[in-house]
C-alpha cells in the first residue's frame, strides 16, 4: 500500500517509532513480532538509549531482568530486534509529526516524510538544570554527560568531581565514577534528604564518599574551567545560612537534578497534554495501553512520566501491542490478555517506598513496620544499632549472609539467587528480605554478586579464633590479591582498623561483581564494609 | 481569567535582585534580570518571553532552560508553575541547516 | 583522563590511533570517538567563546542536544563535537562567536 501524496510516493510503515531506547526497543520488537511492519528513527549515532551506560545491575525481579546490567539488556533488545526484522534508522531526528500521522525525519542532508499508520514516541528524558555563579563554565556537565564520557567513550569526565543531586541518578553516577577513577569530593543535595536508594547511597558512603544535604552549590570557581566549588547549608527556604560556605577543589561539577518527559513533539503533534509534577512535567494524557489523545499515537516510558528503563520496557510492550490491536492485526481478547500480564508486572514495580505517588512524601516506618533510619536519609548509611534492627541481619554461628536492606524498595533477586531458601521476601517484591536463620548457609556467594544494591555481606566468625571473615561485593580495580593488607572501612568510609584478604572469588556467574572475602578482628565483625588498599594506584 | 491572561493585576515594578547577572538561556545568553524586567515589561507567557527575548530559540531548543525559565515567571507572578502554558512547540524540534529544510523528499524515493 | 581497564567494561576498545589538528597544534586521538573525547582525554576543556559575553564553553550535555560543545571543524562552524566522530588529520578550531579566530 502506499500514500499519495502530491503526485509523489511516501514510504508507510505500520508504526514509526520514535527512539531507540528502551522503550522504543521493546515496542518495535512486541509490534513487530505480532506482524507490523515496523521502523525506530533515532537521532543518535547508536541505538539502546541510555541503556549502554547503565553499568550497574537492574532492581526488579526475574521477569524485569533484574541483577543484569543496562548495557547488556540493551545489547539482548537489539539482538531481538534485528531478529523480528525492526527496522531501525540512526542519525535521523524526526523534526515533526503533523497531521495523518505523517513524520518528517532528517537524515543527512535530506528532509525525509514518513506516513505511518501509529505512531509510538519513546523520546524519553531530558535533564534537568539548575543555575549559579559559574554554571557555565567548562566543567560543570550533565550527570549524563559523565555517563557518556566514562562509560561509552572511555574518558573520566574529570578527575575530582562533585556530584549534586542525591536522586538515584546522582548516586548510580557517583559510583560509577568511582568505578571509572574518578573521585568523588562529595555529594551535595537541597533536599534535606537523600532522594535515592538507600543501598545506592550506602555503596557510596562506604568508599569515603561524604554526603552533604540541604546544600547547595554557591559557585563554581574558576576563569575558563571549573578549579573548586563553594557551597553552603540553606535553610527551610532554600536560602543559604551565613557562614556555613564550605570549599572543595574539583575539576568537575556534575548536576543530577532530576528528568523532565521530552514530550515537545506530542504537544506539537496535538495530542492533549497535561503538567504532572509527579510525572516529572508537562506529558500527555493517555490510556491505560499509553495511547494518548489523537487514536493511532502512543507513547512509552520517561516521555509520559519519569519512571525507570525497566518500567519503560514494559510500558514500550504494551504500547506495541496496543499499536497492533489498534491497526487490527490482534483481536480484542490477546490485547487484553497480554496486557493484563504486563500490567501486573509493571504494578510490581510500582510498590514501595519509591512509587510514583510517594513522591515527595516521608515515610518513617516500612511497610512491615520497621523504623526507617534517618541516618541513612541524611548521611548515607546504617549505623551499626540499626542495622541489626532488620530481618535481613541475623547473628548466626558459620557463614551466614547480612543483608543491609531496609527500605521498600522492588527487587528479589537474592531471594532467588539462594538455593537454600535462606532468604525470603515473598511474593510482593518490595517486602525487607528475611534471613532464615535455620536454612543452612553453604557461603556460596550467588546473593552477595546478585543484589544489585550491593548490600548483601557474608559473614564468618567461625573459620578462625579472634577474627571475623566478611565477604564482599568488590566493582573496582586493580582487583585485590590474597595476602593483600588493607584498611578496613565502616558503613561511613572511615578507616576502623586493618584488613587482610584471605579469598578473591571470581565467576561468571557474579558478573564482574569480585567477591572479596577480608579477615578483621572479631570486634569489628559489624563494623566492617569495605576494603580500601593500601597503595591507590593511580590511573 | 488565568492570573497569566489577566494583564490588568499589579505585579508591581521591576526591582534589581543580586544575582540577575547569572545566565539562564545558555544557548541565546540571556540573563535572569532580562527575563525578569521583560516579565514586568508584560511578557506573562512562556512563548511571549521566548519571543521577545528568544529564551529557548537557540540551537538547544530550550532543552536546558525551560523549567528554569517557567520557575522564574511563575514566581515573578506569585502563581504555581502548574498554571502556566507550556511554551509553543513546533517543527523543526531540533536545529536544522536551511539547505536540509529545503531539501524535502519523501521516504522510499 | 583515558580509561584503559574498566571493572565492569573491561579494556576499552578503541580504533586507530591518529593525528589531527587543534588550533594549529598536533594533537592525537582515537579514530571514529567523538572529536570531543579526544579533547577531554588530551585536557582540552574550552571548545568555543561565546557571542555576547566572549565567555567560555565546553562539553555539557556530551550527547549532542545543548550545542556547547560546538566547535570550527575543518572550516565549518557550530560543529558539536561530543557527537561528531574524529578523522585523520581533522582541523579542529576554537569558535569565537560562530568563527574560528583569524590568525
Amino acid at each position: 500500500m502506499t500514500f499519495e501524496r502530491a503526485g509523489a510516493v511516501m514510504k508507510r510503515y505500520d508504526v514509526i517509532v520514535v527512539g531507540a531506547g528502551p522503550a522504543g526497543l521493546t515496542a518495535s520488537i512486541e509490534a513487530a513480532k505480532n506482524g507490523l511492519k515496523v521502523v525506530v528513527f533515532d537521532e543518535n549515532a547508536k541505538p539502546g538509549g541510555q541503556l549502554f551506560k547503565q553499568i550497574h545491575k537492574f532492581f526488579g525481579s526475574k521477569e524485569h531482568k533484574a541483577k543484569m546490567r543496562g548495557f547488556k539488556i540493551g545489547d539482548e533488545l537489539l539482538k531481538t530486534a534485528s531478529e523480528v526484522g525492526v527496522e531501525v534508522v540512526l542519525n535521523a531526528t524526526v523534526i515533526g509529526i503533523f497531521p495523518d500521522k505523517e513524520v518528517t525525519v532528517n537524515i543527512e542532508d535530506q528532509l525525509i516524510h514518513y506516513k505511518g499508520d501509529a505512531i509510538i514516541v519513546a523520546t524519553g528524558a531530558t535533564e534537568n538544570m539548575v543555575t549559579f555563579e559559574g554554571w557555565t563554565l567548562p566543567g560543570v556537565i550533565g550527570a549524563g554527560a559523565a555517563q557518556t564520557m566514562m562509560n561509552l567513550h572511555s574518558v573520566k569526565p574529570g578527575n575530582k568531581v562533585l556530584m549534586l543531586g542525591s536522586g538515584n541518578v546522582g548516586l548510580v553516577v557517583s559510583y560509577q565514577l568511582l568505578q571509572a577513577g574518578c573521585e568523588v569530593v562529595a555529594v551535595i543535595d537541597a533536599a534535606p534528604r537523600i532522594g535515592g536508594y538507600g543501598v545506592h547511597a550506602s555503596k557510596v558512603t562506604r568508599c569515603g564518599v561524604p554526603f552533604y544535604l540541604s546544600h547547595t552549590i554557591i559557585k563554581a570557581e574558576g576563569d575558563t574551567r571549573v578549579t573548586g566549588v563553594t557551597v553552603g547549608e540553606v535553610d527551610g527556604n532554600w536560602q543559604i545560612i551565613e557562614g556555613t560556605q564550605k570549599y572543595f577543589e574539583a575539576d568537575t561539577i556534575c548536576l543530577a537534578v532530576g528528568l523532565s518527559p521530552m514530550s515537545q513533539l506530542l504537544k506539537m503533534a496535538g495530542c492533549t497534554m497535561e503538567q504532572d509534577p509527579k510525572k516529572g512535567g508537562l506529558v500527555p494524557v493517555c490510556n491505560q495501553y499509553g495511547e494518548t489523545s489523537i487514536s493511532g499515537i502512543f507513547v512509552a516510558g520517561d516521555v509520559s512520566g519519569i519512571e525507570e528503563a525497566s518500567s519503560a520496557m514494559i510500558e514500550g510492550k504494551i504500547s506495541g501491542i496496543a499499536a497492533a490491536y489498534s491497526l487490527g492485526y490482534i483481536d480484542e481478547e490477546s490485547l487484553v490478555t497480554k496486557a493484563k500480564v504486563l500490567e501486573a508486572s509493571l504494578r510490581s514495580l510500582r510498590q514501595g517506598m519509591f512509587a510514583p505517588e510517594n513522591r515527595g512524601k516521608i515515610l518513617d516506618k516500612t511497610e512491615e513496620g520497621y523504623d526507617i533510619s534517618m541516618n541513612l536519609l541524611k548521611r548515607g548509611y546504617l549505623t551499626e544499632e540499626e542495622v541489626e534492627s532488620y530481618p535481613g541481619v541475623k547473628s548466626k554461628k558459620g557463614i551466614h549472609p547480612v543483608i543491609e536492606c531496609s527500605q521498600n524498595i522492588p527487587c528479589n533477586p537474592c531471594q532467588d539467587a539462594c538455593s537454600k531458601k535462606c532468604i525470603l521476601i515473598g511474593e510482593k517484591i518490595t517486602s525487607l528480605p528475611v534471613v532464615d536463620k535455620e536454612a543452612t548457609c553453604t557461603g556460596c556467594g550467588m546473593c552477595v554478586a546478585a543484589c544489585s544494591g550491593q548490600s548483601i555481606f557474608l559473614v564468618d566468625e567461625s573459620q578462625e579464633e579472634g577474627y571475623t571473615y566478611i565477604t564482599i561485593p568488590y566493582e573496582f580495580l586493580p582487583l585485590p590479591k590474597k595476602g593483600d593488607i588493607g584498611l578496613a572501612l565502616n558503613r561511613s568510609g572511615s578507616e576502623v582498623g586493618q584488613a587482610e584478604v584471605v579469598k578473591v572469588k571470581t565467576a561468571k556467574a557474579y558478573d564482574h561483581t569480585h567477591l572479596l572475602t577480608i579477615k578483621v578482628p572479631t570486634e569489628l565483625g559489624l563494623k566492617v564494609r569495605f576494603f580500601k588498599q593500601l597503595q591507590e594506584v593511580l590511573v | 481569567m488565568s492570573k497569566i491572561r489577566d494583564r490588568s493585576i499589579d505585579i508591581g515594578t521591576y526591582c534589581p535582585q543580586p544575582d540577575d547577572q547569572l545566565i539562564i538561556c545558555r544557548c541565546e545568553e540571556i540573563t535572569k534580570g532580562e527575563i525578569r524586567q521583560a516579565i514586568y515589561d508584560g511578557m506573562h507567557t512562556l512563548t511571549e518571553l521566548r519571543r521577545f527575548l528568544r529564551t529557548g530559540m537557540g540551537p538547544c531548543q530550550g532543552q536546558s532552560c525551560s523549567k528554569i525559565i517557567q520557575g522564574i515567571l511563575a514566581r515573578e507572578l506569585k502563581i504555581s508553575h502548574l498554571e502556566l502554558e507550556p511554551a509553543m512547540s513546533r517543527a523543526p524540534m531540533r536545529p536544522i541547516e536551511m539547505s536540509v529544510l529545503g531539501n524535502e523528499v519523501k521516504g522510499g524515493e | 583522563m583515558r580509561i584503559i581497564e574498566h571493572p565492569i567494561l573491561g579494556e576499552s576498545i578503541k580504533g586507530k590511533l591518529i593525528k589531527f589538528e587543534f588550533d594549529g597544534k598536533i594533537v592525537e586521538g582515537y579514530e571514529g570517538e567523538p572529536i570531543s573525547a579526544a579533547l577531554k582525554a588530551a585536557g582540552i576543556m574550552v571548545h568555543r567563546h561565546t557571542a555576547k559575553q566572549d565567555s567560555p564553553r565546553g562539553i555539557f550535555c556530551a550527547i549532542g542536544r545543548c550545542s556547547d560543545c560546538v566547535m570550527v571543524v575543518d572550516g565549518k562552524p557550530n560543529i558539536r563535537t561530543c557527537v561528531t566522530p574524529l578523522t585523520e588529520g581533522m582541523k579542529v578550531q576554537t569558535q569565537y562567536g560562530v568563527v574560528a579566530k583569524t590568525v
